[in-house]
């Protein structure tokens, strides 16, 4: 109930009237009828598969998913398989630095070998390893995925909420694991821990989390003044409950929108410590490494490059359409409903 | 060595005549320059570097990059002909004792591009210098020019520097003690760790800053530092007319790219930034392929050799399984060496078959190579499957095991070739000997070398260059206790003999310290201490215009006293 | 808030040490060793590492180390450049990479800007369409790729621009670095601009502002783009910090001394260079822990209500 307050200190009770409000505009507002009724995560469900584009999306990484696993097993060739034969003088010839073909057959020796994308420097079949690779990459991906949304995520915003002396503590961790640079922090890992795949895992746990928890306590930074915030708490929602709750799903679209960046990066990084050698071991192989490997020779082989790059890309963009899709379906404030 | 050799010599012997080419036309146009700025009488060669220099200072310096731009710009009391061969620089002549030990230098007149003439003190105090320092190449003093007084300094047992047998008798004659008569004590000259250092100049600077700059360094060489900075990726010398042999040299100048991949390195010297460039894997076969390309590249040897290390001792990880001599010519004989060069390498390196590597030791009496007939050893090595298999078997049933896994280890920062190397001998091994697994474990160089001088690793896939022109600089590595004896081998014949070459029966008999050497290579062969692979060449691209430039390897990469640029 | 600001720069100088500490502690952890050879005898590198104090215990270590530091002395490296006085070698490359990636986050953040804001503007269309593929590439591609083929068609087909970096020609051969590099910040910065702008272009209270009559420029630059810089400016800090302090690849290929290859080779060259990689670790500790505290102030000036100094909301 509001008071008015006069001049003298008095108050008196004013009584509002339905006469003292009135609609700005003559549209005609209608209730939803359609979603009222529905659970708030069918209706996210439902507006994910009605988006194309997101849809489009599930395809796309599906397709990678499938040819990751299957792509290596239908290939006569393993991803480690030289391909060379013996000539008459004994001489080994190796298949190395052939462009991509459909074996059509020709005055080559390997001519009637199908390399879908082409061999690369040492003589192994691109298609094959790709595939391999993009195995190594879709793990990161996810792994990615996860480090972000649990660690990154959550660190943020719950910094971000407590803010004052629990912010100040919580933000100098972070700038010191963030400033020792992570090639010292994995070498010395790699004293207690087997080289590979696992040690790649927990790097990136140290450090990857980083980028996403800046956006999560930017956003909660920015939301925790706004009122609806202010109103839980007077009404004494518990902290945990305002966090994960009623802000998270109001700062979901930066997030989603970072941890799209997030993933090329952590398999650059893959690649990275693979190449100084604490990643996983040759003749293996990731998309990362791939690339740097067709980089080598960008100027006198291009296309060995290019198929790395664009299974990458298209992994990258059908994460990007999930995303968005999920953002749209999760604030449908976005979609014309 | 380090990075030394990563530029080469010739690898045909023809080849240097025809280098050797009388002076004739100065620098004029066309060619290039990579990013400096041209001096007046001519382009500068526009030269690639693989690597940064390290150190210009003679007593730190490390790497063979370093090394030939020192050689630039300082001289020794010799240097090296065309051929290699060790002549007169800042000595204009120099006598021997009856007994072989002491070395008398008798300098001419040469100044630092500062106006002080160069003395017989400069070299006292640079070689005071680097024993005091004691650092990577001290060893040149002490354990190969074995001169008298250099090892208790090296070692810091005597810090009275004075100690060291080497005294200025005059401004112009340096005299030299050595412990023991050394047969190529001349031709150790010509390395960049001999050369002077002028003492007054030295000390008229800051702590730390000799060699940082041209104002802090001395030239008395062919060029002077005319564009330095530490950890630059391109600098300048030019052309030294106060050089005491200033008429011989004919280019302006050198303009040096540090160039981080064979890749760039050939498109830059099609677009005319590099006169000199060295490529090396596919690049090789797409300038081969290319008629115009093809007529610039020009295969030299590098020097050092690649070889398999295997630790023989108990404490690595395999508990000794490669103490095994069956074992181990059992996976030296799996290899294929041609392969390997001619699909993964591919720049003209030699598959090699021997200890000691080719085409840079020969015989001061025959003139022979000492490892020119690389199938003097096809008895226990070769691209030999069957054989390989027959080894195999008898090592399954000496160790009682038929399954085997080792860790290959090497350096990932030492060039791509090395790396599919790396991959190509798993393949062949794996694929020759059923129950073998070769993993693969790359690291940097320093971790590697860490690993190995530690031994705790099982195979290593490393590398060593000649320091002079002796097989003794391999030959020495495999006595018993030996810091470069990665194997922890030990053989008292071997060490007996090695220990006769260098300090006793055989060293004033040339012929028969060079059948002893030759007896010592073979016990390394015949026991597969290590498994040599390949003689590493560079494949150079040398403009039309460049001429002249001396590659040798063996302590300057390239040299470009006689080098003209049309 | 000069108030917080002191506090804040207090806080700095301590978790710097708290690095540096952690950092000197690490490298001397790390397999490799500060003297690599294969040459010198077991008692010569016993001795070099004497010489160096290395067998001193670790708190001796650093509080030498600290005095030092105090007089603006890094030391010098043992297996890079050694012999000459890191000062010397650092300021160099602080130099190169400062100026080339001051550049690119200029490129970047402009061109991103200004794509970003044209595919929020035009939210559906082709132009939107392209804004997405083309911040996918960018992020895709690393910039070490692109360079390759900037410097392939730009200094080899058509020589317009130098082949190698030349310090002596700074802004003319810093071009194509700049931009290269620039890239995955000009996608990031795009991309963010683009959603933002498009999640702040659907709130009510620019739906009220729109209803007052403001529209053009003032709207987007006033009200739109200025609440959604807040999420854009936390993805750029760490850029600004990663492009100032150099980029391995890019420097190798187009032959520029700078801070990234310089951190490789220290811990990955010839050997561990304890020297070089605290020298390089506090400049950039140093530059990160400063950024981060330009970002909070930042915060409250772009959104008044934001105030990082204070506790859980509204408990002052």
């Amino acid at each position: 109930m509001a008071q008015s307050v006069y001049g003298d200190g008095t108050t008196v009770d004013y009584v509002p009237t339905a006469d003292d409000f009135k609609f700005l505009t003559d549209r005609d507002i209608t209730t939803d009828k359609n979603f009222a009724s529905m659970s708030y995560w069918r209706g996210v469900v439902i507006h994910f598969f009605r988006n194309r584009r997101a849809v489009a999306g599930l395809i796309i990484v599906g397709a990678i998913i499938l040819l990751a696993i299957f792509g290596p097993i239908l290939s006569p060739y393993s991803y480690r398989d030289i391909v060379s034969y013996v000539d008459e003088t004994g001489k080994e010839v190796v298949a190395r630095g052939i462009a991509p073909q459909l074996g059509l057959g020709g005055d080559g020796p390997f001519d009637d070998r199908i390399f879908l994308f082409g061999t690369d420097d040492l003589g192994r079949d691109l298609w094959t390893r790709t595939w391999q690779g993009a195995r190594i990459s879709l793990i990161i991906a996810f792994v990615t995925i996860f480090i972000d949304m649990i660690i990154g995520m959550s660190y943020g915003l719950i910094s971000g909420y407590f803010g004052g002396a629990v912010d100040n503590v919580m933000q100098r961790i972070v700038e010191v694991a963030n400033s020792v640079p992570r090639l010292v922090i994995v070498s010395v890992l790699a004293i207690f821990m087997p080289k590979g795949m696992r040690l790649v895992i927990v790097a990136l746990l140290l450090t990857e989390w980083i980028g996403m928890s800046k956006i999560a306590r930017a956003e909660m930074l920015r939301i925790k003044e706004q009122e609806y915030v202010l109103a839980s708490r007077t009404l004494g929602a518990h902290s945990m409950h305002i966090i994960f709750k009623q802000i998270l799903p109001n700062t979901i679209g930066p997030i989603i929108t970072q941890m799209m960046f997030s993933i090329p990066t952590a398999i650059f990084t893959e690649a990275f410590l693979s190449f100084v050698g604490v990643g996983i071991m040759l003749p293996q192989c990731s998309v990362g490494s791939l690339i740097e490997s067709g980089f080598n020779n960008i100027t006198t082989l291009p296309y060995q490059i290019l198929p790395p790059i664009i299974v990458l890309a298209l992994q990258m963009l059908g994460f990007n359409f999930i995303g968005d899709g999920f953002r749209e379906a999760l604030a449908p404030k976005l979609e014309d409903m | 060595m380090k990075n030394l050799n990563r530029r080469s010599f010739l690898g045909a012997a023809g080849g240097a005549a025809s280098l050797f080419l009388a002076a004739c036309g100065g620098g004029s146009s066309s060619g290039s320059s990579a990013g400096g700025e041209a001096a007046a009488d001519g382009k500068n060669l526009g030269v690639m570097l693989a690597t940064n220099v390290m150190s210009l200072d003679t007593n730190l310096a490390t790497d063979g990059d370093s090394f030939e731009v020192i050689a630039d710009c300082i001289d020794g009391l010799m240097q090296m002909d065309a051929d290699g061969a060790a002549i007169p620089a800042l000595a204009e002549t120099f006598d021997v004792s009856d007994d072989g030990t002491v070395y008398t230098f008798h300098l001419r007149d040469a100044s630092w591009n500062n106006g002080t003439p160069v003395t017989a003190n400069d070299f006292v105090f640079a070689w005071r210098r680097i024993c005091e320092l004691a650092g990577e190449y001290a060893y040149m003093m002490d354990e190969i020019g074995n001169i008298k007084g250099a090892a208790a300094i090296i070692a810091g047992e005597q810090s009275d520097t004075s100690t060291l047998a080497v005294t200025a008798v005059d401004d112009k004659t340096l005299q030299v003690e050595l412990e023991v008569p050394v047969s190529f004590f001349p031709s150790l000259m010509y390395f960049p760790t001999f050369y002077p250092i002028n003492e007054e100049f030295y000390n008229s600077l800051d702590d730390g800053t000799y060699g940082t700059s041209p104002e802090t360094f001395l030239s008395c060489g062919a060029f002077v530092l005319s564009d330095y900075l530490p950890g630059t990726a391109n600098l300048t010398v030019t052309k030294n007319p106060g050089y005491w042999d200033a008429d011989r040299v004919k280019l302006a100048g050198i303009t040096y790219q540090v160039v981080g991949s064979s890749d760039n390195a050939l498109t830059a010297f099609k677009n005319g930034s590099l006169d000199v460039a060295v490529i090396s894997g596919q690049q090789v076969a797409d300038a081969e392929a290319d008629s115009e390309l093809s007529q610039n590249l020009k295969v030299t040897g590098a020097g050092y050799m690649w070889y398999l290390s295997f630790s023989q001792t108990e404490k690595n990880a395999q508990g000794g399984m490669l103490g095994n001599q069956n074992l181990r010519l059992a996976i030296s004989n799996s290899i294929d060496r041609e392969s390997l060069v001619d699909n993964y390498v591919m720049d003209g390196s030699l598959a090699t078959y021997t200890a000691v590597p080719p085409q840079f030791a020969a015989s001061a009496t025959t003139g022979e190579d000492f490892s020119g007939d690389q199938t003097k050893f096809a008895d226990f090595i070769g691209y030999r499957p069957e054989e390989a298999q027959a080894y195999y078997e008898a090592a399954k049933k000496e160790l009682g095991k038929d399954a085997f896994e080792f860790t290959l280890i090497y350096g990932n920062n030492e060039g791509d070739e090395v790396t599919k190397v790396a991959q190509a001998i798993k393949e062949q091994v794996e694929g020759n000997l059923a129950g073998v697994t070769l993993n693969l474990q790359g690291m940097t160089k320093a971790e590697r070398l860490d690993k190995m001088q530690n031994d705790n690793y099982d195979v290593a896939l490393t590398r060593w260059g000649p320091d002079y022109a002796d097989p003794m600089t391999y030959l020495g590595m495999w006595i018993t206790n030996n810091s470069n004896n990665y194997g922890f081998w030990s053989n008292a014949e071997y060490d007996k003999l090695i220990a006769d070459c260098t300090t006793g029966a055989y060293i004033s008999d040339y012929d028969a310290r060079w059948q002893a050497m030759y007896d010592a290579e073979t016990l390394v062969m015949q026991e597969a201490v290590i498994a040599p692979l390949y003689t590493k060449a560079n494949a150079n691209l040398i403009s039309a215009g460049a001429e002249g430039i001396e590659f040798h390897p063996v302590a300057l990469n390239r040299v470009y006293k006689n080098a003209t640029l049309a | 808030m000069a108030k917080y600001i002191l506090k804040r720069i207090g806080l700095a100088l301590a978790t710097l040490l708290l690095i540096i500490f952690v950092l000197f502690v690490l490298v001397r952890i790390m397999p490799g060793n500060p003297f690599p050879s294969e040459r010198m005898s077991a008692e010569q590198i016993a001795n070099k590492r004497a010489e160096m104090g290395l067998d001193d215990p670790i708190l001796v270590q650093f509080g030498r180390y600290m005095a030092g530091l105090a007089h603006g002395d890094f030391g010098k490296g043992t297996s890079l450049y050694y012999g000459a006085p890191i000062k010397t070698v650092l300021g160099a490359c602080i130099q190169n990479s400062f100026k080339i990636g001051g550049l690119a986050i200029l490129i970047g953040t402009a061109v991103g800007l200004l794509l970003g804001i044209t595919a929020a503007l035009n939210k559906g269309t082709f132009i939107d369409g392209f804004c997405t593929v083309f911040s996918i590439l960018g992020v895709c591609v690393p910039g070490y790729v692109f360079l390759i083929f900037l410097q392939y068609f730009f200094s080899y087909k058509i020589k317009v621009f130098p082949y190698f970096f030349d310090a002596s020609r700074f802004l003319y051969s810093s071009i194509l670095p700049a931009v290269s590099l620039s890239l995955f910040t000009m996608s990031t910065v795009a991309r963010f601009t683009r959603n933002e702008m498009v999640e702040v272009m659907d709130s009510d209270y620019v739906h009220l502002a729109e209803s007052k009559g403001m529209y053009g420029s003032t709207l987007v630059l006033k009200h739109i783009l200025r609440n959604a810089l807040i999420p854009i400016v936390t993805v750029l800090a760490p850029l600004v910090v990663d492009l100032l302090t150099g980029a391995l690849v890019v420097e190798k290929i187009y032959g520029i001394n700078g801070i990234g290859k310089l951190m490789v080779d220290a811990i990955a060259g010839e050997g561990v260079d304890y020297n070089y990689v605290l020298a390089l670790g506090i400049l950039y500790s140093a530059l990160y822990i400063g950024i981060m505290l330009v970002v909070d102030i930042l915060y409250g000036i772009l959104d008044p209500r934001i105030r990082v100094a204070s506790g859980k909301g509204g408990d002052q």
